[in-house]
């Protein structure tokens, strides 16, 4: 070719270069892709996405993303669609010069959503550390936190109501207003525990309802000897609901017999003395005062208890002073109607007599 | 419930996030997350910024109850709480001095305290215990009403950068020395401490405020001082006082802020800052500042118009002068003086950036007339000199607008805005 020819020839091959550059160019952004822990992964302009730190970090500290093989993995919490609306929120407001009255009327529309997808949409944020993100959306879950009972916050975050009565009274009754409802609160509170556990207590196998009989039987056969007494056991046992009750009102009127019969076991000895004392009260029902060696599952707790409930009887007795007879009559009153509330009245009668 | 619909949406969120929602909550609701669920009952524990007002507790009619109540629940909510406390808030005009306060500073001062706001009922002052100044992490401290008494073992806040005393009854050597102690100081507010005499050392101040009856006040070392705003009341005796003494306190107060970017000043500032034999130094410039506002300017007084003359011709970047003015105005319509325009005013002076005048309380005494005339003429780039005149001046209205009318002005942008009220 002539030399002028050629040269004509790449100056209209720049020429034509420079053109398609011309065109090309506006469309070639730079995209980076994202995966998201359930393995999919997405394309996404560099400038929006690089807005997350967490991201930007990546790309510049490793060089990922470039591809899509060299896709930069993001953290578990984030979702696809939880990244597509983190990727929106960048898409808005990686734009400079927005002011900032645009930027909050976009934050406050985006801000709605259904609260499930708010608190993934934090949890996201967070891990990405996009903390204008994180900090609208902690500020839109305080509010809708805000005012509500704890009912109403259970049921919108489907948190469980694990906590048992009494914990949620503790240590918050110290904040609670009056102290007597924050006495009736306890043993009703008590109440409900001893009724958990006497249903423990059934459902605990037969075989050690026999052990507690046996050693009941052997004590009185040791003193009697013989079937009258097994029969007895045996009446007691099919008799669950009140096994309890009716178990030690007999074997008092047993061993009070026991006492005059003069002839005991040493296991006994500390039961007479206990056993007189009760007889000479006026209780006519179960305390839980009688210290039986009959290896109930229960005595571990009605000690402890005992003296708890003593204690706080006591605390309270002394700061309702004038209040304390009224006080009584309507605890006992209250008490008629639950079953098992005279077994509290023996201990509060006790301390009366003190 | 294991039901993945029905799983907990919320409880496993990062500690640093549970702690961002219930520091925007107010304090009972966060305080309440306890009941919800076994995983949030100690969660509000940990926070660390506190705030407690009358909202904690549910209002009651009975005063000494309602107290009662906010004072339990400050101390057991203090009990219960884990980990450090970087700020504790109490604002609160339900409740008055209580001896509560000096336990809560003490167990305050074990916690790493780094904000302390306290601020009570008006009946009683609270004296501040010595457990105060045991706080070493202290980097801001507001305190309202209050008895400041610093023992003498007292070596000073070396983290303090915000001190703000609104009410407070303190010693001058006392509240001196508790100034220059702290080296970060950055922000100082002083409000109603009545009488003090004060030399201020603080290197490191930039906002400055000032409020209530002064004998006596010295910048002596506030360098990087950029706002500085003063309310200066005055009796008789302190008038007095002042004229006797040769010290100027024009150069007291603003010898030595260069940096000075905006200053306000109320009540008798411009009287005070006139108080004083200058012998006419005025060293500095003030190439930072930008915004003056004077209240209270009386343009009968020459010795204050000086004042504003050498203020406004020493700070040649200045953008907005605000001026409210005070005067007898029944009284003096004869002015004395008045050759003082054409003689002795600085001339030429051109204020270069000057764009915006607004001239307030104006009862067309003739030396504000000759002042607004003075800035119109020499103020090239002016935009916008609104005037407005004194409520109680009626008649005069109509003469200050035929004299504005006549006035030179050196730009051809400025607007003169007559506000009517």
């Amino acid at each position: 070719m002539h030399p002028n020819e050629v040269k004509i020839l790449n100056k209209c091959l720049c020429q034509m270069s420079e053109a398609v550059m011309a065109v090309v160019k506006p469309e070639m952004k730079s995209y980076i892709w994202l995966q998201t822990a359930d393995g999919s992964v997405q394309q996404v302009e560099e400038e929006v996405a690089v807005f997350c730190p967490m991201i930007c970090r990546e790309v510049i500290q490793t060089g990922m993303g470039s591809s899509k093989n060299y896709a930069i993995s993001l953290p578990q919490r984030v979702n696809p669609a939880i990244l597509g609306l983190v990727l929106d929120y960048c898409r808005f407001h990686h734009v400079p010069g927005r002011s900032n009255k645009e930027c909050k009327n976009f934050d406050e529309k985006f801000i709605r959503m259904d609260t499930k997808r708010l608190c993934e949409l934090t949890s996201a944020a967070d891990s990405l550390q996009l903390k204008p993100l994180v900090d609208i959306t902690s500020r839109a879950l305080a509010r809708i936190i805000e005012g509500k009972t704890p009912e109403e916050i259970r049921e919108t975050f489907h948190l469980p109501d694990d906590l048992t009565e009494e914990e949620k009274l503790e240590p918050l009754r110290n904040i609670t207003d009056d102290p007597r409802i924050r006495l009736l609160n306890r043993l009703y509170a008590r109440k409900r525990k001893e009724l958990k556990e006497r249903e423990k207590l059934k459902n605990v196998e037969t075989v050690e309802e026999q052990l507690d009989d046996r050693s009941v039987d052997d004590l009185l056969s040791f003193i009697n000897g013989g079937d009258g007494d097994t029969k007895v056991a045996r009446t007691n046992r099919s008799k669950k609901k009140n096994r309890r009750r009716k178990d030690q009102s007999k074997v008092l009127h047993d061993l009070s017999s026991a006492c005059h019969v003069g002839e005991v076991s040493n296991g006994l000895l500390a039961s007479s003395s206990t056993c007189s004392k009760l007889q000479d009260s006026a209780v006519t029902s179960f305390s839980p005062n009688v210290e039986f060696d009959d290896g109930d599952i229960d005595d571990d707790i009605d000690p402890a208890m005992k003296e708890e409930l003593d204690r706080e009887v006591e605390d309270f007795a002394r700061r309702l002073n004038s209040d304390w007879p009224e006080r009584m009559q309507e605890i006992l009153s209250l008490g008629q109607e639950r079953r098992l509330m005279p077994i509290c009245m023996g201990k509060y009668m006790s301390v009366d007599q003190r | 419930m294991g039901d993945s619909s029905n799983q907990d949406l919320i409880s496993d969120l990062p500690q640093s996030i549970i702690e961002s929602i219930l520091t925007r909550l107010p304090l009972r609701d966060a305080v309440r997350t306890s009941l919800l669920s076994s995983k949030w009952r100690y969660r509000w524990a940990t926070l660390t910024h506190l705030v407690f007002d009358e909202d904690c507790v549910t209002l009651s009619n009975d005063r000494a109850l309602f107290e009662d109540k906010l004072i339990n629940f400050i101390t057991r909510a203090l009990f219960l709480h884990q980990g450090p406390i970087h700020k504790f808030q109490l604002c609160t005009s339900y409740l008055q001095s209580c001896p509560e306060i000096d336990q809560w500073i003490l167990f305050l001062s074990r916690k790493d305290i780094k904000e302390l706001v306290i601020e009570l009922g008006e009946s009683e002052w609270i004296r501040a215990p010595s457990c105060l100044f045991k706080c070493k992490k202290l980097i801001r401290l507001e305190l309202f009403r209050c008895e400041l008494d610093p023992p003498p073992t007292f070596k000073g806040f070396l983290c303090l950068k915000n001190l703000n005393l609104y009410q407070v009854f303190v010693a001058s050597d006392a509240i001196e020395s508790l100034i220059s102690s702290c080296p970060l100081l950055e922000s100082l507010s002083l409000s109603y401490s009545d009488s003090l005499t004060l030399n201020i050392y603080a290197p490191n101040l930039k906002y400055l405020c000032l409020e209530g009856e002064f004998k006596d006040i010295c910048l002596q070392n506030t360098p990087l001082l950029i706002v500085m705003s003063v309310a200066m009341y005055m009796t008789e005796d302190i008038a007095e006082h002042m004229q006797q003494s040769s010290s100027c306190n024009f150069i007291k107060l603003l010898g030595s802020v260069p940096y000075l970017e905006r200053l306000i000043g109320r009540i008798y500032f411009t009287k005070y800052l006139s108080i004083g034999d200058d012998r006419g130094r005025y060293p500095v410039t003030y190439s930072h500042l930008k915004i003056i506002e004077l209240y209270q300017v009386s343009f009968e007084d020459m010795k204050e118009i000086l004042v504003v003359l050498h203020l406004i011709t020493n700070s040649p970047n200045l953008v907005e002068l605000q001026i409210s003015g005070s005067s007898n105005t029944l009284t003096a319509m004869e002015a004395t003086d008045l050759d003082f325009w054409d003689k002795e005013c600085p001339s030429p002076c051109l204020f270069d950036r000057l764009k915006v005048v607004k001239m307030t309380e104006m009862s067309g005494v003739p030396h504000e007339m000759e002042f607004i005339k003075f800035l119109l003429e020499s103020s090239p780039v002016l935009e916008v000199m609104s005037i407005m005149p004194c409520p109680s001046v009626m008649d005069g209205r109509l003469n200050m607008l035929i004299e504005l009318v006549r006035f030179r002005r050196a730009s051809a942008r400025a607007e003169i805005v007559f506000i009517q009220c």
